[in-house]
């Protein structure tokens, strides 16, 4: 926003005067950006401090064919940003950017230029952090497609007067990107998130990485006091077992042998676990 | 094509058929995008994230229009496929990526080495 004798003037294509703007009339804060459907998507329009891996001053910014002017592309970690000198610009979360590429075809567009494209629809000044969930057109923008039936973007050119320019500020948007991978993606979930799954600890485990121990096993892993305590818990549980024998017509002799997970309590006459009745208390 | 320094990429990497795609480097192929546009070029990286660089890049977008790119990147979400070129031998590929890796697993020296992975036999 820039002020002039005291009234705020609205940088929206539409009117001149804050005051006129339907984004004030809609209440809306200066100094925040907005889609088209009221959305607040950014907080904050200062440049980035930190994590800047490049920046280029003399870049004009042009947005789905319009032009913003000249001003300084911020190529931060956590964000692409654009500025003129006057505070005004935008901000892009990357993984709203879908792909970036460095355009040096005259024929096609008439400037050397770094092409981004962005997943999600933008009003004129506003910036799209998020995935693109709008179906509602811009319909004050200037649009080369139509794009009712398909998945809106945002074509954005940075033109640097320094066409030298174009590739370190190409493999720093790359840098950044990688930085941001795609949380959704389930299928580069790893099992072995960080660390490299350790062959040898594997091995030791006959392939499995054990998280519990057999019956057999935990028996011979438990100290006396562990002992002392399962054979408590077996009586109370044998004593428990031994009042509701007639339930459910389970035989507890011939069940117990059924049992082979490794719970069986080894009394002769309880069913481990199976009728946890209200009797006992574990 | 040098394997990433980073432990994640690379169980990533070998844990899917990205490591295919990293044999690949130096080929032109075609990527198509998700957003049914198309990106022709010489395969500059990708990582395991499935992200591309491409270079020298004829790019279809969805409505058929044709440009030239120098410089190109997609990120993986929006890559929906990558035509690997006929003369590509997968299965050699993706066995000659997996060594590499390996390689730098059980080689010591530089922090990459780990030792136990003297013991693992194929």
């Amino acid at each position: 926003m820039r002020s002039t004798g005291g009234g705020w003037v609205c940088t929206c294509s539409k009117s001149k005067a804050w005051s006129d703007c339907r984004r004030r009339k809609r209440n809306i804060q200066p100094g925040k950006i907005i889609s088209e459907d009221n959305m607040v998507l950014l907080k904050n329009v200062t440049p980035p401090c930190e994590g800047v891996r490049y920046q280029q001053s003399e870049t004009t910014a042009v947005l789905d064919g319009k032009g913003l002017g000249s001003g300084t592309l911020y190529v931060a970690e956590n964000r692409l940003s654009w500025f003129d000198g006057t505070g005004m610009g935008f901000s892009l979360e990357y993984p709203s950017i879908s792909l970036h590429a460095i355009s040096r075809d005259v024929s096609a567009y008439p400037q050397e230029h770094l092409y981004v494209m962005v997943n999600a629809k933008l009003s004129e000044e506003g910036g799209a952090a998020e995935e693109s969930e709008m179906k509602e057109k811009d319909s004050e923008g200037e649009q080369d497609e139509s794009d009712e039936d398909t998945d809106p973007i945002t074509e954005i050119r940075f033109v640097p007067s320094d066409k030298a320019a174009l590739e370190p500020m190409f493999s720093a948007m790359c840098e950044c990107q990688a930085l941001h991978p795609d949380p959704e993606d389930d299928d580069s979930d790893s099992d072995f998130e960080g660390d490299e799954y350790d062959v040898e600890e594997a091995e030791q485990g006959q392939g499995d990485v054990p998280s519990f121990y057999t019956y057999e096993e935990g028996l011979s892993r438990l100290t006396s006091e562990g002992q002392t305590t399962l054979e408590r818990l077996e009586g109370m549980l044998a004593e428990s077992v031994a009042q509701q024998y007639h339930m459910a017509g389970v035989r507890t002799e011939s069940a117990a042998a059924d049992f082979e997970d490794g719970m069986e309590v080894d009394t002769g006459s309880a069913v481990a676990g199976q009728f946890e009745d209200a009797d006992v208390e574990h | 094509m040098e394997v990433t320094h980073s432990i994640r990429e690379r169980t990533i990497t070998e844990n899917s058929l990205v490591v295919l795609l990293q044999g690949i480097h130096g080929h032109v192929t075609t990527v198509d995008l998700r957003d049914e546009s198309m990106a022709k070029g010489r395969i500059v990286n990708v990582d395991a994230f499935m992200n591309i660089r491409l270079a020298e890049v004829v790019y279809t977008d969805r409505y058929g229009r044709a440009t030239h790119l120098a410089d190109f990147f997609v990120t993986g979400r929006n890559v929906r496929y990558v035509h690997i070129p006929d003369e590509v031998n997968i299965i050699k590929t993706i066995e000659s990526q997996l060594q590499k890796i390996h390689r730098v697993r059980n080689f010591g020296g530089e922090g990459q080495g780990r030792k136990e992975y003297l013991k693992y036999k194929k």
